[in-house]
């Protein structure tokens, strides 16, 4: 059965589906088979790191939540060339992006016990590896179960004292659901931040294993969500991070 | 067997807000065990005794089972038991 792994924040702008997607590729590298599934379905981006945009006829998400569609017919192959080469697959399951229909989904709601059936029903038709979350920020119904459902719960937040204080509230929540692993991922790190200061400050508020150190990257801000960090720099410090910390979720916890 | 006063439970469908504030422990543990694809008997067998000091069968387990079967959270999917959310 895949390893289900969550990526969440409290606060948005964190960078959260930026490190989904490149996560995903980093997994994908490594020969994973990777679904990576749009839950911030009031918001939804993560496409555009994939380069992908549902045409007409093609089913997203809320095709499966508020209609009729089979979840596999949701899912699409967006798998880069380069991870071809190395074996891998990464399957796509998109929120919609069209206004009525997200207008539809925050006023009529959803089953949210069918996004859990979705997750595994997937997973067994695509032989998965992996299921990574892309969840929307904060808490409601679908965070908290993909934080229940979860085997690992990364928490992504920039060092900021709101981000500070609302990703506590995150983990209280998460281990009242007993999370089996919970890593924790500060993004968007300015250069003159002293990264040991930062690792004490995030290891004496939370008693969670650090992941990854993230540093801000104006490439990735020239990127602008064009594409993907470990695919277009794959040296860049960022990009080379992102894929320790996938190493380490390999060894680990998936 | 852990106590639980099974008539303070809410009624209602249950959601996950629900399911986190459930008090003790075990409940929101059994709970959260049924969700993903379910447990089999066997596994329920094994967080009763773990979770509850109790065997499935006994009747402290048959009463808590009967009571969240009844607010429809927990229910049987083909062998397995499954966490239904409202």
């Amino acid at each position: 059965m895949a390893h289900i792994l969550a990526i969440h924040s409290f606060r948005g702008g964190t960078g959260k589906s930026n490190l989904t997607a490149n996560l995903a590729a980093s997994l994908a590298l490594k020969g994973k088979r990777v679904a990576v599934f749009d839950t911030d379905l009031a918001s939804p981006g993560v496409h555009v790191l994939f380069g992908f945009s549902p045409a007409a006829g093609q089913s997203t998400l809320n095709d499966h939540l508020q209609g009729e569609a089979p979840i596999v017919d949701c899912a699409h192959d967006v798998t880069p060339e380069q991870v071809k080469q190395a074996h891998g697959r990464i399957w796509l399951v998109p929120a919609s992006m069209d206004s009525n229909r997200i207008a539809r989904l925050l006023r009529e709601g959803y089953q949210v016990e069918k996004l859990n059936d979705a997750l595994f029903a997937l997973s067994e038709k695509l032989n998965l590896d992996v299921v990574l979350i892309d969840t929307h920020p904060g808490i409601n119904e679908e965070t908290l179960l993909s934080t229940a459902i979860t085997d690992c719960l990364l928490m992504v937040m920039r060092p900021d004292t709101q981000d500070y204080l609302g990703t506590a509230v995150a983990i209280e929540v998460a281990e009242r659901l007993d999370v089996p692993a919970i890593r924790m991922v500060v993004n968007k790190l300015p250069e003159h931040f002293d990264q040991e200061q930062v690792r004490e400050r995030v290891a004496s508020s939370y008693d969670v294993p650090i992941g990854a150190l993230l540093p801000l990257s104006d490439d990735l801000l020239t990127l602008a969500s064009g594409g993907l960090a470990v695919l277009t720099y794959p040296t860049h410090p960022w990009s080379e991070r992102v894929r320790a910390l996938a190493d380490n979720l390999l060894d680990t916890v998936l | 067997m852990v106590s639980v006063d099974l008539d303070s439970l809410p009624s209602g469908p249950l959601s996950m807000t629900a399911l986190v504030s459930l008090e003790p422990a075990p409940l929101r543990r059994l709970l959260k065990s049924g969700l993903r694809r379910g447990m089999a008997s066997s596994d329920l067998a094994s967080l009763l005794a773990d979770d509850w000091q109790c065997s499935l069968d006994s009747p402290e387990a048959q009463a808590l089972l009967a009571a969240l079967q009844e607010r429809g959270w927990l229910g049987r999917d083909g062998d397995l038991w499954k966490t239904k959310l409202g």
